[in-house]
């Protein structure tokens, strides 16, 4: 479904759009973020205690095949994604925050997820049967491909300004083919795989990220955030690391349960493609809110 | 006239460049700052060259004479002061002009002046049509936003510009490209050995040195003459003021305000520029959210700004989550500064901003609010060699405390207006320039601008002054701007009518807003009308019109 070639575009793509999120930013960002821990707490709350519970409910509630639910249980326990920052990016939302968020929440995974994964395991068949080995591995180079290149990244705008506006507009552009050319190589190529998986399915894989977009929103508001940052935690809560899904199915579903992982890997496969489907509409959407809430200043003062 | 201790040399307005290039040489001079962080920068030795360059272009390619008026239409940009110091140097007169004017109204001014040469911004040459239909133009230069920007960034610059923006019109008049023009007099200058001071040889500090349009008082545009001297002794004047903060050579000076309004013209590139700052030009400070990267990229140590700037800069997320920590100083003009304003960009910034008076008319600093002598409300007292005088209706000096007109008399204010002998008497009469604004005098000799003349409301035979009820109004947390005016009302002759622009989700209802000015003003000041709006009409430095408010209340039957 997910090539070794495609992989490593995907990774090289990635490294030069998070080369250009990195000459977006400044140390001092990240600084203030720190200062105000208060936004990367709820992020942490909505990401490991909201974003799991959903995949429990789901799993829980949903007339599906036992590795679909597995495939949900997955899905909801993942850090955030690096798409998220794209997103949040475009968004013009707080894109320190963002990054903060997918960094802070890959780090906690790699004890949480396996903690999560494994009690709603048991939950979920009460007998805890089915073992999952999550590769730490995998997580750690997911860590590296985010932060070095930011780390480049925030080098070369302060080497150079200009050197990184050029930078983080290639990125960016880089960004949007990159969403493009996902939408555009995989749906084709798995048309009948689309055709032929149940309507409910489709449902838990789109809603996973829908209930997450609303639930940051809703929390952050709630707990009084500036908008800016409640628009930062939907998308940052909702975008989960789907990449990072399909390698784990690809690696943990092997040998005995080698039968099941293509079943498995249908919810990450098709929450990754709507995911970039919703959060798009939903970017599209908060660009509208940013530039409406835009002070208004005379035409005149050129 | 007031000579610095520092400024020894300077007697024409291009000297300014040449001095500084010497004290300064390859330090940064400007900076052009877009949105996107992309910047193009110029030195002290540059800006010199180059406004030579320019300044044989238009000698010697054009052929224009002493005292020859040439328009410059382009917003902060490093064509700006390139040309600005070109067209001093060559003894010509710069005609500054809005690049947002419509074509007819550039056409009007042009006609006025009797500009011979023009250099406007790519973006707004298509209006050229229009302004020809008025006033036919001899020579055209057109110059990019992304003038002397390196190469690249330049390029992606006018790609997206071109494709993307598709902000750069097809100009249909002939024209030349400002960077050939500059090339063009650089190879006239080395190969003939041009010494571009001989130019300004036979040129008088009290020779015109630039028109500077204002709306004045009756709302015509007309051309404030404003000599060499003038324009320089004002800089000399500023400098005895604050000069003593500046750190010669070391500061870095926010410049948002466009630099053909006489504020920015007059404080960011005549005296800060001599101070040897580096000047962040901002080509568009709209949205304001485009200051972000020049202050994340630039150790801003001082701005200068008119009160909607600081005001709008008080309710941006990013500036007020991060204020610079370099700033140093910030400098207000153009417009009064409300107190809650100044206020809440002290609380924000830990920076008293200081306030000066001015006009058009005055080159345009009349009295200034210094640190040393700082009185918070006030604009300050009277710069060097600066007369003022209050006076009532018959012309008569007011007693102490009382308001009256303020007058000017000093070596900024100007000859006249330009082909205006009735205007100009109406405004200066012996030497006094009336500037039409009501203010007080307290006994240590701080004014305070009460208001405009004619924007003073009689209530029932009690004077009213707009800006006191809209410093109230914009005291209330739910109130992002208000403006005050008079309207016609039967019994009490008029009445207040307040306009006011609410923040988002907290605007207060007008009963709340009345209950508020209740509490800090007297019963008759209370406005009587309130009326919400998205926004108010604003002048091209951001000053809320009232005279648009109150033609808007005309229209609609009061």
């Amino acid at each position: 479904m997910v090539g070794a070639f495609e992989q490593a575009v995907l990774a090289a793509m990635i490294f030069v759009i998070m080369l250009g999120m990195g000459a977006s930013l400044t140390p001092r960002d990240f600084v203030l973020a720190l200062k105000r821990p208060y936004g990367m707490l709820i992020g942490l709350v909505s990401q490991y205690g909201f974003m799991p519970l959903v995949g429990l409910v789901l799993a829980l509630t949903l007339p599906v095949p036992d590795p679909i639910k597995i495939g949900f249980l997955i899905m909801g326990c993942m850090p955030g994604g690096t798409t998220s920052n794209i997103f949040t990016y475009f968004s013009r939302g707080n894109l320190a925050l963002s990054v903060l968020m997918t960094v802070n929440s890959t780090i906690v995974g790699i004890v949480a997820i396996p903690l999560l994964i494994v009690t709603y395991v048991a939950i979920l068949t009460a007998t805890g049967s089915i073992s999952l080995v999550v590769p730490a591995q995998n997580i750690i180079i997911t860590l590296i491909l985010l932060l070095v290149p930011v780390a480049i990244g925030m080098a070369i705008r302060r080497w150079n300004a200009n050197v990184g506006a050029l930078v983080e507009l290639f990125g960016s552009a880089l960004g949007l083919v990159f969403i493009i050319l996902l939408l555009v190589t995989w749906v084709p190529r798995n048309w009948q795989f689309l055709l032929n998986t149940q309507g409910w399915v489709f449902f838990g894989a789109i809603g996973l990220g829908v209930f997450g977009f609303v639930f940051g929103y809703l929390f952050s508001t709630l707990l009084k955030l500036h908008p800016r940052n409640a628009r930062t935690i939907a998308l940052e809560t909702g975008i989960q690391n789907g990449p990072l899904a399909i390698a784990i199915v690809a690696f943990t579903f092997t040998g005995p349960l080698q039968g099941i992982q293509q079943s498995v890997m249908a919810v990450p496969a098709l929450y990754s493609l709507f995911i970039v489907i919703t959060s798009a509409m939903l970017t599209i959407w908060f660009r509208r809110a940013n530039a409406a809430a835009e002070q208004k200043i005379p035409d005149a003062l050129l | 006239m007031v000579e610095g201790k520092n400024s020894p040399d300077i007697r024409l307005v291009g000297d300014v460049a040449s001095i500084a290039a010497v004290r300064y040489g390859s330090k940064t001079a400007y900076s052009v700052v877009m949105p996107n962080g992309m910047y193009g920068k110029l030195s002290f030795e540059a800006i010199d060259a180059l406004s030579d360059d320019f300044a044989v272009y238009l000698r010697e390619e054009l052929g224009l004479k002493a005292g020859d008026r040439v328009g410059l239409q382009v917003p902060n940009s490093l064509t700006f002061p390139i040309a600005a110091f070109g067209v001093a140097k060559a003894g010509l007169v710069l005609v500054n002009t809005n690049p947002l004017y419509t074509g007819t109204e550039m056409g009007r001014q042009f006609a006025d002046a009797g500009i011979r040469a023009l250099i406007i911004v790519d973006m707004f040459a298509d209006k050229l049509d229009e302004a020809f239909a008025i006033h036919p133009i001899e020579h055209v230069i057109v110059a990019a936003v992304s003038e002397k920007m390196p190469r690249l960034v330049s390029g992606v610059i006018r790609l997206v510009q071109r494709y993307w923006d598709q902000s750069l019109p097809k100009i249909s008049r002939p024209h030349h490209l400002f960077a050939d023009a500059l090339a063009r007099g650089a190879a006239m200058r080395a190969s003939r050995g041009i010494q571009v001071r001989d130019y300004t040889a036979g040129t008088s500090p009290d020779d015109l040195a630039l028109l500077q349009y204002t709306g004045g008082t009756t709302g015509i545009a007309k051309g404030a003459m404003l000599s060499h001297a003038n324009l320089v002794t004002n800089v000399a004047q500023a400098e005895s003021c604050f000069g003593g903060e500046m750190r010669p050579g070391e500061e870095v000076v926010l410049t948002a305000l466009p630099l053909y309004h006489i504020f920015a013209f007059t404080a960011n590139m005549l005296l800060f520029h001599k101070w040897g700052a580096q000047n962040i030009l901002i080509p568009n400070p709209r949205p304001i959210s485009n200051l972000k990267r020049a202050f994340e990229n630039h150790a801003i140590t001082w701005m200068t700004g008119v009160n909607t700037l600081f005001n709008a800069l008080n309710n941006e997320f990013w500036f007020t989550e991060d204020p610079p920590r370099s700033l140093r100083g910030a400098v207000a003009g153009g417009m009064a500064l409300q107190a809650p304003v100044a206020e809440r960009f002290k609380a924000v910034t830990g920076i008293d901003v200081l306030e000066g008076y001015g006009l058009t008319e005055t080159s345009p600093i009349v009295t200034f609010n210094s640190r040393l002598k700082f009185r918070l409300g006030t604009i300050g007292q009277p710069m060097p060699q600066t007369d003022i005088r209050l006076l009532d209706a018959e012309g008569r000096e007011v007693p102490p405390g009382q308001p009256g007109e303020l007058a000017v008399r000093g070596p900024q204010v100007m000859s006249g207006y330009w082909n205006k002998p009735e205007e100009t008497a109406a405004t200066l009469r012996n030497g006094w320039l009336m500037t039409g604004d009501i203010a007080t005098v307290d006994p240590e000799g701080f004014y305070r601008i009460v208001d405009r003349k004619k924007d003073m409301i009689l209530v029932s035979g009690f004077n009213v002054y707009p800006n006191d009820v809209e410093d109230v109004l914009v005291g209330h947390p739910g109130v992002l701007e208000a403006a005050v005016i008079g309207v016609p009302d039967g019994a009490a002759g008029e009445a207040v009518c307040a306009f006011v622009v609410g923040r988002d989700k907290h605007a207060p209802t007008a009963e709340q807003l009345r209950e508020h000015c209740k509490a800090h003003l007297a019963a008759y000041k209370v406005p009587k009308r309130i009326e919400f709006r998205e926004q108010l009409p604003k002048s091209n430095v951001g000053k809320i019109l009232r005279r648009d408010l109150r033609a808007e209340l005309n229209k609609a039957g009061g």
